[in-house]
């Protein structure tokens, strides 16, 4: 967190992790341009917020302990759609305003590079209605900080076959991906807002045989009600994908063993959330092996249980170093 | 009075981050015998498109007096007038000390709760708040520390308990941070306009050491919580 | 505030830079109270007052009913306040925002809770009979100043007022006909007045809180003061130099020293004020006394 500090640090009151609080005087050098979590009058520049101070060159930011989940273009995140509105959706992502979502910015049946016609926009409800879940990735921040998203590839789009989960916005780590394949047909989708999605790992996913595919896909466009998609001749996976299919508001069939798996990774999550272990892929992987001891995936809600086990994973990740 | 010197505060303790997963920030304070539970959600998108300002935050406070808080077990009416009359000071008061601007289209909204009431009921609510706030990460200017102050025989009194609020005159200021500058002042009673100095001072100090005392708890567990994230 | 009345930003800061000079906008100094006319109705306990542009009318009114049954020993007394659009636009019908509340609230608090008026008098019988005593209060038109001009009116009215005369005979209460016995006045303990100081803050929040510049402030504030100011302190005083009430309730924080200072203002102010009412109710005393002579000595030619 404070590794952003360097040669600059003259000032020996402020030391690394040293708290501030609001209301005190951070420093009082007018090198430092004020950024987040400050506020100043003149040369004096006070901290509005209870954080750390990071400086990154001549930038003097607090980064607040706890707050809401600030996007940043390129996050993937997992949100709920809140409202359908004009040519838009509004999207909760956990952060201080609701996102939106562009008619334009999304995928829909037909093919990538199909224009938007009204058609597309009286059935948007069709497409995702309020309380629909969607992974995405942020487009673009907004002068107020809000964000706009998009969901042009395949990886992103609307959630189904799993289960939500929410942990604290500050334990999940960016990393280059968030969205992993678990041991155990699961998949889990680590929205760098905290927003968490778990699922059965798709058959797309584990065949990705074109001609499957496209079998499936056939079969599985006939539910929807959506005429132009399906006369369409399918060449490209991504216009596969496109398909109505893919906001389909049906789930796979999911065996009991798949079920019980992803309520132990649900369960591992929650874990790592209640100790304050921030979350990657190999801890999940590495609580998920720990909670084994357990056979009733149940058991891992308990107080004694949870602590435990995240022990084990610290413990753990100092042996492998 | 209960043993206490004229110039001396009740126990004070707060705890902040009560409640971690069901809000924002939350709060605990024990000012004596009284008892407050805050809590604040948000920034957030606003429930209704009318609350909505295109420059800066709306703010929500709801304050619940409990019938169980006092003696009397009186069910209080939410839309009493004098809890209508606190909350909208409160509105007032927070509204200049959090940096609301920085939150454009968006909504605060503050739910305090008290569980035991015995004297300084504004002063303790406006405490919990403060903390609250602080530990949603919400952008303020200062602290906002409160504390009440009555007048007896000539001496001037600090942190009053409910007794002592029934019979004596008393006053409840709310001061910024470390200055001397005051947010919030109530008075309800009759002061001789010249003794009113006196109470003023000492209840500046009292805010002053309930900041500290604040300030204390917020980097206790700021530092608490870096320890846990060093794991990361 | 309201909606509908809105000032320009450049209004707004033309008002602000004349205050940072000592200058507003209707020519008063900054610690300047308007002048204050109060006319009397002739029916006792009806009252009229005038403050620039705000006029306000105060009436009581008395009955006899049964005291709370906590208190059997004190009379009634109630404060209503009526805000209506007649006063000004930006009041709305039926619903009653945070300011109107905040309005009415200071009044009442002014004048009933720092005990202008002896309840204990008002008793007729303990427990069973007392005299309800209620001032209405109506806004007739707005222009800043309500809670001052109010609290004058009421204490106007109070003071001005008289209740018929009664006998009590065992459970029996007779109440007597002004023609019948001269009737008596209500037993005021003192007179409080209200002050109200708007502050502005011409420099930034920032300034506020961490430098040291000084918020100006401005007595009595007219309807474009106070839909600028950033901040309202109401003061109430008597003359026995007591502080009755103070309310500052949020908006810009200000100095300790600065509110001794507008309590000190508000002391002056308070006792001109008093000792105009006094003056104004003993005249029509007189006046009434007068008239009251005529009357006898024209039934004594007869």
């Amino acid at each position: 967190m404070e590794d952003s500090d360097n040669a600059d640090d003259e000032d020996g009151s402020m030391q690394n992790r040293a708290i501030v609080t609001p209301g005190e005087l951070v420093t009082d050098d007018p090198v430092w341009m004020k950024g987040h979590g400050t506020y100043y009058l003149e040369n004096r520049t006070y901290s509005s917020v209870a954080g750390t101070v990071s400086r990154v060159n001549r930038l003097l930011s607090v980064i607040p302990i706890r707050g809401r989940y600030q996007p940043e273009t390129g996050d993937h995140i997992v949100g709920r759609i809140t409202e359908v509105g004009q040519k838009r959706w509004k999207v909760d992502i956990g952060a201080k305003q609701d996102a939106v979502l562009m008619l334009g910015s999304v995928n829909l049946p037909g093919g990538v590079l199909r224009r938007k016609n009204e058609a597309d926009e009286l059935q948007m409800r069709n497409f995702l209605k309020e309380g629909d879940l969607l992974n995405a990735e942020v487009q673009s921040l907004f002068q107020d900080g809000s964000a706009s998203l998009h969901t042009r590839s395949l990886k992103y789009g609307k959630l189904r076959d799993g289960v939500f989960l929410k942990v604290p916005s500050s334990l999940v780590v960016r990393s280059k991906y968030h969205s992993h394949e678990l041991p155990g047909g699961v998949s889990v989708i680590l929205g760098v807002n905290g927003y968490v999605w778990l699922r059965k790992t798709s058959d797309l996913q584990q065949q990705q045989s074109a001609s499957h595919v496209g079998k499936d896909a056939a079969a599985l466009s006939t539910r929807g009600n959506y005429s132009v998609g399906n006369a369409s001749v399918t060449i490209t996976r991504l216009e596969e994908e496109s398909s109505w299919e893919i906001y389909s508001d049906v789930n796979d069939q999911i065996s009991q063993s798949i079920r019980e798996t992803i309520t132990r990774y649900a369960n591992c999550i929650k874990i790592l959330a209640y100790c304050e272990i921030g979350i990657t892929l190999e801890r999940v992987t590495a609580c998920y092996e720990a909670s084994m001891a357990y056979d009733e995936a149940g058991k891992l809600i308990d107080r004694e249980v949870m602590e435990s086990i995240g022990d084990d994973v610290i413990t753990a990740e100092k042996y492998r170093g | 009075m209960d043993g206490r010197r004229w110039n001396e505060l009740r126990r004070f303790q707060c705890r902040i981050n009560t409640h971690p997963n069901s809000a924002d920030g939350s709060s605990f304070v024990e000012q004596g015998n009284s008892k407050v539970v805050c809590i604040v959600e948000g920034p957030m998108e606003p429930p209704s498109r009318s609350q909505l300002s295109a420059t800066e935050a709306t703010l929500n406070i709801s304050l619940n007096v409990t019938p169980f808080s006092s003696i009397d077990r009186k069910r209080r009416n939410k839309n009493e007038r004098r809890i209508q009359e606190i909350i909208t000071s409160l509105k007032r008061t927070f509204e200049q000390s959090i940096i609301t601007d920085k939150y454009p289209r968006t909504t605060i909204s503050i739910t305090c709760h008290v569980l035991t009431l015995d004297g300084g009921l504004i002063s303790a609510v406006t405490n919990s708040i403060t903390l609250a706030l602080i530990d949603a990460g919400i952008a303020m200017y200062d602290y906002i520390s409160s504390v009440s102050a009555g007048f007896y025989d000539n001496t001037p009194l600090l942190d009053l308990n409910q007794l002592e609020e029934n019979d004596l005159s008393y006053l409840t200021i709310g001061i910024v941070g470390k200055s001397e500058k005051l947010a919030l002042l109530i008075l309800e009673n009759k002061i001789p306009l010249d003794k009113l100095e006196g109470v003023l001072a000492i209840a500046v100090a009292g805010g002053h050491r309930i900041r500290d005392m604040m300030d204390k708890e917020v980097r206790r567990h700021g530092e608490l919580r870096l320890s846990k994230l060093a794991n990361k | 505030m309201a909606k509908g009345i809105e000032t320009s930003a450049n209004e707004k800061a033309f008002i602000i830079d004349a205050l940072t000079q000592g200058v507003r906008t209707d020519g008063r100094k900054l610690d300047e109270y308007r002048d204050v006319k109060i006319s009397l109705g002739s029916q006792y306990g009806s009252v009229d007052v005038t403050m620039g542009e705000t006029r306000v009318l105060c009436r009581i009114s008395s009955e006899i009913v049964a005291p709370y049954e906590d208190r059997p020993f004190e009379g009634l007394f109630t404060v209503s306040t009526e805000i209506s659009p007649m006063a000004s636009p930006m009041f709305e019908q039926g619903r009653q925002s945070d300011d109107e509340l905040l309005i009415t609230r200071t009044v009442e608090k002014a004048v009933r809770r720092s005990n202008a008026l002896d309840l204990e008098s008002l008793c007729i019988i303990a427990g069973a009979k007392c005299w309800s005593i209620r001032a209405d209060v109506h806004l007739l038109n707005y222009d800043g100043g309500f809670i001052d001009a109010s609290c004058i009116a009421v204490m106007t009215a109070l003071q001005h007022y008289k209740k018929q005369d009664i006998t009590v005979s065992g459970e029996q209460v007779l109440v007597h006909d002004f023609s019948e016995r001269s009737p008596v006045g209500l037993s005021i303990l003192h007179v409080p007045i209200c002050v109200t100081f708007a502050f502005f803050n011409p420099h930034g929040v920032e300034q506020n809180i961490k430098g040291d510049a000084k918020e100006i402030y401005v007595v009595d504030p007219n309807m474009q003061e106070e839909l600028l100011k950033h901040g309202i302190l109401t003061v109430t005083i008597n003359k026995n130099r007591e502080v009755c009430q103070v309310s500052k309730a949020g908006g810009l924080p200000m100095d300790a020293l600065t509110l001794m200072e507008c309590s000190h203002k508000a002391f002056t102010i308070a006792e001109k004020l008093t000792n105009d009412i006094k003056k104004l109710i003993e005249e029509d005393d007189l006046q009434r006394k007068g008239s009251q002579w005529k009357m006898l000595s024209a039934s004594n030619d007869r």
